[in-house]
């Protein structure tokens, strides 16, 4: 599949964002100013950019365990991301949740989870509310290869395939669950097989392409909206990094993970914009300089935002009821 | 005033609330067709339809989690979960999710959710089916725990639930679903997190919940008859965040306590209430505080294991005169 010029340069804009964004929060982590883990999604741009351009006001979204890149994509500003991230007050979520809690309800993200898994049937909840209202809202759920051997994986299924739930299944293929190959795990090679146990189809295709994960997507999402159900689309891609930043990931072989680079989302597309004489080189660098420019003030905004203070810690146990403090 | 039972009291609770406020929805197994397998939710399904009356595969994480992403988008679920044994089955939903989300998106959301559940022995239905389970959910900050003791309290206390902002954990003990009271016809609401004195009384304080509370009132007739022992006994009625006022309130007028919970001794609600009252109420005190509890066993299947093993209402009795008499 094909999108228009502007689109894929839109695409393109987008990945290099979301790279910027993740190898600046990698960055800064190591320079301390990031507490606790962080789950890197370098590598995975396209997969998070292809499957949000379905995305439309009034949907939702659960973002998985590895996807900052999905929570830029809502547009939630990256200034509120990254300051999330850090722990400030600024942050989305006002420095409470960091990377692996992100949420904007007001535009739809509903949060990220660091129990895999868990925000399966969550989707379940988001697609029923918007069946009983019938609002039309298509429901996002994104989540690794690893969480398919979840029990909340199945019941989802199930439940969206009897229910005809309007979800569409994002099932990011990287390859490993930390260190556990995805074909050490599951008895299937492509995942979304097992979405014809649940009478849900199921389609797998190269996550790294960003028209066909964009076209893939689109097809799952458009069929939701018209009320018949969800579909599993399994993206096939690899993260560059190991699972948390400053795992070496000695458990992948180096020639493996050297010919997943080369297959690179943002090389491959910007190398798809010259081809096409979409983009002059120069062009692409004043894209690739603008992402920068924004992403450096949004460094700016964070480091100089303010922190959470003790006397927040013991606000928002309850709606309503206090919960006392030392 | 008119009588009816403690199960049609909460059926009654449901048609009402959901006749006044149609974002009121049930879910659960066997909840709709059926009328539950207790017979709560009988009638729903006819009056309100399938949209706000779902029938659920076996799934009781899917249950909670469509629980949550509906309250997410801001309907009320109740969910019926058939026993609460199986909570096991969606704990994780119950404890990451409900009882998280409002404190670590920052009070951006909330999860308004009732999870109604048969708890409780006597049933002689063995291990799975006659747990009381409120310990497992106590050290879960953001949850709230209520348990009724009466028709009255059952409905008024249900339909208080269902409007209250916090995921309500609802423990119907099954013991009391045929047990009659007075209940008035119109819809009313009663205050979570409120004890009530069910009995006056000069000498102790017995502080029970649920079919405790029947117990402790009849041998509290009875020591007063018989051994002139004047015993104030008080329905905690929320179990979680208990009532520390009125019990400390009786606690510095009696001086002794005893404590009566059907679960395991071994941290259970009255370690935890026993607990505070040393700390809040030690110079009060007359007598060591004594706990009746459930022995540290499963709920066996034979008959005279299990009657053995729960607390009798001489096991009440004989915790009072020890307070008395110490």
């Amino acid at each position: 599949m094909t999108v228009p010029k502007e689109q894929l340069l839109d695409f393109y804009r987008k990945m290099v964002l979301v790279r910027r964004f993740e190898e600046t929060v990698e960055e800064y982590s190591k320079k301390g100013y990031v507490p606790g883990f962080i789950h890197l999604g370098v590598g995975q741009e396209a997969a998070q950019v292809g499957a949000m351009a379905s995305f439309q006001e009034g949907d939702y979204v659960l973002p998985d365990h590895r996807s900052h890149g999905v929570c830029l994509m809502v547009g939630t500003p990256v200034t509120e991301v990254l300051a999330e991230i850090f722990g400030k007050t600024t942050g989305c979520n006002k420095g409470r949740g960091g990377s692996m809690h992100i949420a904007d309800f007001a535009r739809g993200n509903v949060g990220n989870n660091a129990i895999q898994g868990s925000t399966l049937v969550t989707a379940c909840g988001l697609a029923v509310a918007s069946q009983i209202r019938r609002t039309g809202a298509v429901t996002f759920i994104f989540f690794g290869d690893g969480t398919v051997g979840r029990g909340e994986f199945h019941e989802s299924l199930n439940l969206a395939g009897v229910w005809k739930l309007p979800i569409v299944y994002v099932l990011v293929n990287n390859g490993y669950a930390i260190s556990t190959r995805a074909t050490d795990a599951h008895p299937l090679e492509d995942l979304a097989e097992m979405g014809c146990a649940y009478n849900i189809p199921g389609v797998t295709v190269d996550g790294n392409d960003v028209e066909a994960v964009c076209a893939a997507v689109g097809e799952a999402a458009e069929r939701a909206r018209r009320g018949e159900g969800a579909t599993i689309v399994e993206l096939k891609t690899y993260r560059w990094q190991g699972h948390f930043s400053g795992d070496p990931a000695s458990y992948r072989p180096e020639e493996e993970v050297r010919a997943w680079k080369e297959r690179c989302p943002l090389k491959a597309t910007r190398k798809k914009l010259i081809d096409r004489k979409w983009a002059t080189a120069e062009e692409i660098a004043a894209i690739d300089a603008a992402v920068e420019k924004e992403i450096q003030e949004a460094v700016q905004f964070a480091v100089d935002s303010p922190t959470p203070t003790e006397k927040d810690a013991v606000a928002h146990v309850y709606v309503g009821r206090e919960v006392a403090g030392k | 005033m008119r009588t009816i039972t403690f199960k049609d009291a909460l059926n009654e609770a449901l048609h009402q609330e959901m006749a006044r406020d149609d974002r009121v929805f049930v879910l659960g197994e066997d909840v709709a067709r059926m009328g539950g397998d207790f017979g709560v939710t009988m009638g729903l399904l006819r009056k309100f339809g399938p949209d706000r009356v779902k029938d659920t595969p076996l799934s009781e994480a899917a249950i909670l989690g469509v629980a949550n992403g509906a309250a997410f988008c801001g309907l009320r679920p109740v969910a019926e979960i058939m026993f609460a044994d199986f909570l096991t089955e969606c704990y994780d939903q119950l404890v990451n999710n409900s009882a998280k989300a409002h404190y670590m998106f920052a009070g951006k959301v909330k999860c308004p959710i009732v999870v109604r559940t048969a708890t409780g022995a006597g049933f002689r239905a063995a291990y799975h089916h006659s747990q009381n389970v409120e310990a497992w959910f106590m050290n879960v900050p953001g949850l709230t725990i209520v348990a009724p003791s009466t028709p009255y309290d059952a409905k008024g206390l249900l339909v208080g639930a269902i409007r209250d902002d916090n995921p309500i954990l609802f423990l119907e003990h099954k013991m009391l679903y045929g047990t009659s009271g007075e209940v008035p016809e119109e819809l009313y609401a009663l205050p979570i997190g409120r004890a009530e004195v069910k009995r006056p009384g000069a000498d102790v304080t017995i502080v029970a919940s649920m079919k405790m509370v029947h117990h402790s009132l009849a041998v509290a007739d009875e020591l007063d008859r018989e051994e002139e022992i004047s015993c104030e006994v008080l329905d905690l009625r929320t179990l979680i965040p208990f009532d520390k006022e009125t019990i400390l309130e009786s606690v510095a007028r009696t001086g002794r306590v005893v404590l009566v919970n059907e679960a395991p001794k071994t941290g259970s609600l009255n370690a935890e209430l026993a607990a505070t009252i040393i700390e809040e109420a030690f110079d009060a005190l007359k007598a060591p505080v004594q706990r009746v509890n459930a022995l540290d066993c499963p709920v066996g299947f034979a008959p005279a294991i299990e009657d053995y093993v729960v607390p009798r209402p001489e096991d009440v009795a004989r915790a009072v005169r020890a307070v008395v008499d110490y």
